[in-house]
Parts: C-alpha cells; sequence; structure tokens
C-alpha cells in the first residue's frame, strides 16, 4: 500500500522565537508509508517542528504541506488524517482511561459504533485493559503515556506524529510499539517519531532526520548516514586461541593500521581507498596460511550512537 | 455535533470534579445561611425567594467567570487542549462549549436557589407575595443576562491571561465593571429597563466572544 509518493513535505521552514531560531530553513520530503526517525539534542527543534506539522504553531515562514493539504490554511483537512502525540501528554484530571478515549474518538470523527469497537481494541493492543476505569491522573508516568499513545491510534489515522512516545515506556512495551509501528507502515500510515534511544530509531526507522541548532544537519536511510561518514573502515578478527604472530596482518595490503584491543581481538583499519571485501579475502588467506585459529572477521560498521555524535560533534551541514 | 460532544463532555467534568454538587448544593445552603444571619441581625426579615435572587445576582457573575478564567488558563497551562485541537475540531467549538457549558450550570444553580427561595417562602409563611415574586422574576432574568456577560467575559480572560493570579486580577477589574451595565439602562430612565438590559448584555456577550474566538484562533501552543 505504500505508493512512494511524497505525502509529508516542509519546505525552507523557518520559525523564530525572538532572537532564536528554532527552526532555520528545515526542508525533508516523507512518502507515504515510511516511518521516519527524528534526532537531535535537546532544543534542537524536533518538538518545534512537530507542532508546526500539527497545526499547533502557525506563525512561522516556509511552505508545509500533508498529502495535498497546506498548512496552516487547511488544517481542519489535515487534521482528520492526523493522531498526535505530544511530547508531554497530559488530561483533564477527571478523565478516566476509558471515557477520554470515547470523546477523543468522536472528535476524530468515529461514529458511536466504531468508538465501541475501536477503543476496547486500542486498551487492549497496549496493555491498558486493566486499567481503563481509572483516572488518568492517578496512573504511573508510563501508563499516561500509553493512553497518549492509545488516543493517537485510535481513529487508525493515515499519518501519525508521535513526540518521543517510546519515553517512560518499559522494555516490553518499547517492543510492542515498535511492532505496532512496523505493521503500521506496512499498512501504508506514514509515521514521525522523535526519540533519544537510538536504538529504538535504528529498529525502526526507515528514513532518519539529524537536527542540532534549528539546522537538518543530515536526512536519509542509516546506510545512506554511514556513507555520508568520512570515519575509516574497520575490520575486527576474532581468534579463538590467541596468537603472537597478530602483527604480521598489518603487513596485508591496504591494512593502515593494527592494534590488539583483548588477546584473540584484533582490530584492522584499512586505507580509505581500499574495498573493504576484497582486504577482508585477504585477510582470511593470510590467517589460514599463518594457522591462526579464526573465529570470526567481520567489517565494523558505524554504530547510529556513532554517527550521531560525529554529525553533531562534526556540526557537518547536509 | 462536535459542539454538542465537548459541551456534554463539559458537563460530565463538572459533574466528575464535583464542581455541580457545590453550585447546585452550595447557593441554597449561602441562602440558608443569609437568613439566619440577618434573623439575628434585623427584627425585619427579608422574604426567601428575594434574599435568593439578591445572592444569585450579587454573585452569580464573578463565579462564572472564575470558573471560565480559572478551568481555560489552568488546562492551558497543563496543555491539555492540545489534543483537541489537533482533531478536525474548530477552535470555537471548544470555546463556546465551555460557555455554554458553565452558562447553563450557574443557570441551574441560580433557578435552584430561586426555587429554593420560594418553596422556603411558600412552607414558613403560607403564601408568597406577587411584588415579591415579580420583582424576583424580573431580577432573575437580569442575572442570568449578566451571567452571560461575564462568562464571555470568564473565556477571554482566562485565554490571554498568563497565569491564574493575572486572571483572578482581571475577573475582579472585569467583574466590577460589567456590573454598571445592567444599571445603565436605570441610569438613563428607559421604559423597559429590564428588556433593555437583556438585550444590551447580548450584544455585549457576543462580542467579547467574538474576540475571545479570534483571539484563540491566533494562539500558539
Ligand atoms: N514557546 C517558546 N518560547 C520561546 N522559545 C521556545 C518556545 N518553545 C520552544 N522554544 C525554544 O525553541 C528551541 C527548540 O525547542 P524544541 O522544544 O523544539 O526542542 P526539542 O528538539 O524538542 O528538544 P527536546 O529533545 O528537549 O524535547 C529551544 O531552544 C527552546 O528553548
Ligand atoms: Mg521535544
Amino acid at each position: 500500500m505504500k505508493s512512494g509518493n511524497v505525502f509529508v513535505s516542509m519546505q525552507n521552514v523557518t520559525k523564530k522565537y525572538h532572537d532564536l531560531y528554532a527552526l532555520h530553513n528545515v526542508s525533508l520530503d516523507i512518502k507515504e508509508g515510511e516511518v521516519f526517525g527524528y534526532i537531535g539534542p535537546n532544543g534542537a527543534g524536533k518538538t518545534t517542528t512537530m507542532k508546526i506539522l500539527v497545526g499547533l504553531i502557525s506563525d512561522f515562514h516556509g511552505e508545509v504541506k500533508i498529502g495535498s493539504h497546506k498548512m496552516p490554511n487547511q488544517r481542519n483537512e489535515i487534521h482528520k488524517l492526523l493522531g498526535y502525540l505530544p511530547q508531554n501528554v497530559a488530561f483533564q484530571e477527571w478523565r478516566t482511561v476509558k471515557d477520554s478515549l470515547k470523546i477523543f474518538g468522536k472528535l476524530s470523527g468515529l461514529d458511536d459504533q466504531e468508538v465501541e469497537k475501536r477503543v476496547p481494541e486500542v486498551l487492549d493492543l497496549l496493555d491498558l485493559t486493566t486499567v481503563c476505569d481509572k483516572k488518568i491522573s492517578k496512573l504511573s508516568g508510563g501508563m499516561t503515556q500509553k493512553v497518549g499513545l492509545a488516543q493517537a491510534l485510535l481513529h487508525g489515522p493515515k499519518l501519525l506524529i508521535l513526540d518521543e512516545p517510546l519515553n517512560g515506556l518499559d522494555p516490553l512495551s518499547r517492543q510492542t510499539f515498535k511492532e505496532i509501528v512496523k505493521k503500521l507502515s506496512n499498512k501504508g500510515t506514514t509515521i514521525l517519531f522523535s526519540s533519544h534511544i537510538l536504538s529504538d530509531v535504528q529498529d525502526v526507522a526507515d528514513v532518519i532526520g539529524i537536527l542540532n541548532h534549528g539546522k537538518l544537519l543530515q536526512f536519509g536511510s542509516l546506510n545512506q548516514l554511514k556513507q555520508g561518514l568520512s570515519a575509516p573502515k574497520t575490520v575486527e578478527v576474532l581468534l579463538s586461541t590467541p596468537s603472537n604472530r597478530w602483527q604480521e596482518l598489518g603487513k596485508i595490503k591496504g591494512v593502515q593500521s593494527i592494534e590488539q584491543t583483548n588477546p584473540g581481538k584484533i582490530i584492522l583499519t584499512l586505507q580509505s581507498e581500499v574495498d573493504p571485501d576484497d582486504a577482508i579475502n585477504r585477510i582470511g588467506k593470510v590467517i589460514i596460511d599463518l594457522g591462526m585459529n579464526i573465529r570470526g572477521i567481520s567489517l565494523l560498521s558505524p554504530s547510529i550512537d556513532e554517527i550521531y555524535i560525529n554529525y553533531i560533534q562534526g556540526g557537518q551541514a547536509q | 455535533m462536535n459542539l454538542f460532544n465537548l459541551y456534554k463532555d463539559e458537563l460530565r467534568g463538572f459533574f466528575k470534579s464535583k464542581i455541580m454538587a457545590f453550585l447546585w448544593i452550595g447557593l441554597p445552603v449561602l441562602v440558608i445561611i443569609f437568613h439566619f444571619l440577618q434573623n439575628t441581625s434585623t427584627d425585619q426579615t427579608i422574604p426567601f425567594t428575594w434574599l435568593s435572587a439578591l445572592i444569585v445576582s450579587s454573585i452569580g457573575g464573578t463565579l462564572s467567570a472564575v470558573m471560565l478564567s480559572v478551568s481555560i488558563i489552568n488546562e492551558k497551562s497543563r496543555h491539555v487542549y492540545e489534543l483537541f485541537l489537533i482533531r478536525p475540531v474548530k477552535r470555537y467549538e471548544i470555546m463556546l462549549a465551555k460557555f455554554l457549558a458553565v452558562y447553563s450550570c450557574v443557570a441551574v444553580a441560580s433557578l435552584i436557589a430561586i426555587s429554593f427561595g420560594m418553596v422556603s417562602d411558600w412552607v414558613t409563611t403560607g403564601t408568597i407575595s406577587h411584588a415579591v415574586l415579580s420583582s424576583a422574576g424580573e431580577s432573575l432574568a437580569i442575572s442570568l443576562s449578566m451571567i452571560a456577560v461575564s462568562c464571555s467575559a470568564g473565556v477571554l480572560i482566562g485565554l490571554v491571561s498568563p497565569s491564574i493570579i493575572v486572571g483572578a486580577i482581571l475577573v475582579i477589574y472585569g467583574g466590577n465593571s460589567l456590573s454598571v451595565i445592567p444599571l445603565i439602562p436605570n441610569m438613563l430612565e428607559v421604559a423597559d429597563a429590564a428588556v433593555f438590559t437583556i438585550g444590551l448584555s447580548g450584544i455585549v456577550t457576543l462580542l467579547l466572544l467574538a474576540v475571545a474566538v479570534i483571539s484563540f484562533n491566533r494562539k500558539q501552543f
């Protein structure tokens, strides 16, 4: 059901608070059914971006389109497609879990029958059935967050914008959330979410945006971000019995430097112009020729944490 | 449809947070307290009906303005509107639902208080004089139209005030100057002072609501 058409588009969006650029010329296109993971330090402007997309902030510069509708002028049309979880989701003190979902479902356009059907489904999906008659103000932080997720998912919106949805969730709930995201995205729901838990972003996001000081530093798939990185390529060799001839691997063509971090664990840094697959072949042959007992050999790719730190500290713009 | 759902939701909130109980039982209790207070301080007793009309007209307006402004400022600062504003609901519907909910709650409270006054008069004296009834009726009509003005002022104050304290200050300032409105027709010595007051209050209510809606539509969250 993914069409490949751009569904969420921001062109040169700028938002200022007095002298501060919360967002500076941010442009991004997200396709229908894609999962977009938005990362960046505190105060980078992630929430500001999301508030602009959902129509809570309308005094910005630039162009924002969702489907064929423009924000903010056609926000009522956009709101029919939208599910949103704010960063600090809040409900009136007197609301219980179930009746808040009912009213939000109705306001999102579900009729009474659909509400009766969907509310128990969503409660079950997020494991909230046991607390459904409790006041939300009496729930734990993570539980409240789940009610926030429930109200966003309830009406099956085409676009989900979730500001730190994993905040406060236990590991099992995080897993559940990621499964929900994958399932919805396969059905064609476009999902934007921000998070500081980079491994979760890596797990579900098709495209990742790195924002810092209101500027979009990088935008692309994890692989594209890795390729854009000028970090050196490294190969890890694991031996089942440590060998004192390990330094001979440093003489292999294309290897720039070598170090043994633990007995039996050797890290080889390759010269930048070398093809890593060729190098790994040569390394394997030499290891066998030398009669070493090999356990494993692999190309180390930069982790998302390394990518993040590299871009944020390097401040390289797109 | 949305307006109706929002209105019902507000009323449910008033019910669950016991606001209704305090209003609907509280006003008649006040009437009883005042009755005993004036019994001990003077020989003459004012009929219950008058007493209740007096209480409604003196505190009904401030009560509604405080209810609306405090609840709006509180909900604004807790960010509970965001979940409403991102749904296909017109912003004016949200404010109008609040206005109608508080207005109908306070109006019902006023009716309960005055009916309570009339029943008390009837039980204690066996009759209610015509004069008392008609003046209480007129006072109720004026009070209800003033409560509408106060409600709309409460909405506007709630939207523009940055904090509950500022809101409270504005309600007290505004409340006092607004209470001049029902006196204007009397001061001008027009024929049907009550009708004039009701009409004037209606216009002021609509104006204040319109300004509130414009400011809510422009608000950034
Ligand atoms: N209402 C406001 N008035 C003034 N400045 C604001 C306002 N809201 C946000 N800002 C500023 O805009 C910048 C971006 O804030 P934003 O909330 O978008 O960051 P964020 O990336 O979501 O951060 P976090 O990861 O901490 O949630 C910050 O410097 C913040 O102080
Ligand atoms: Mg944020």
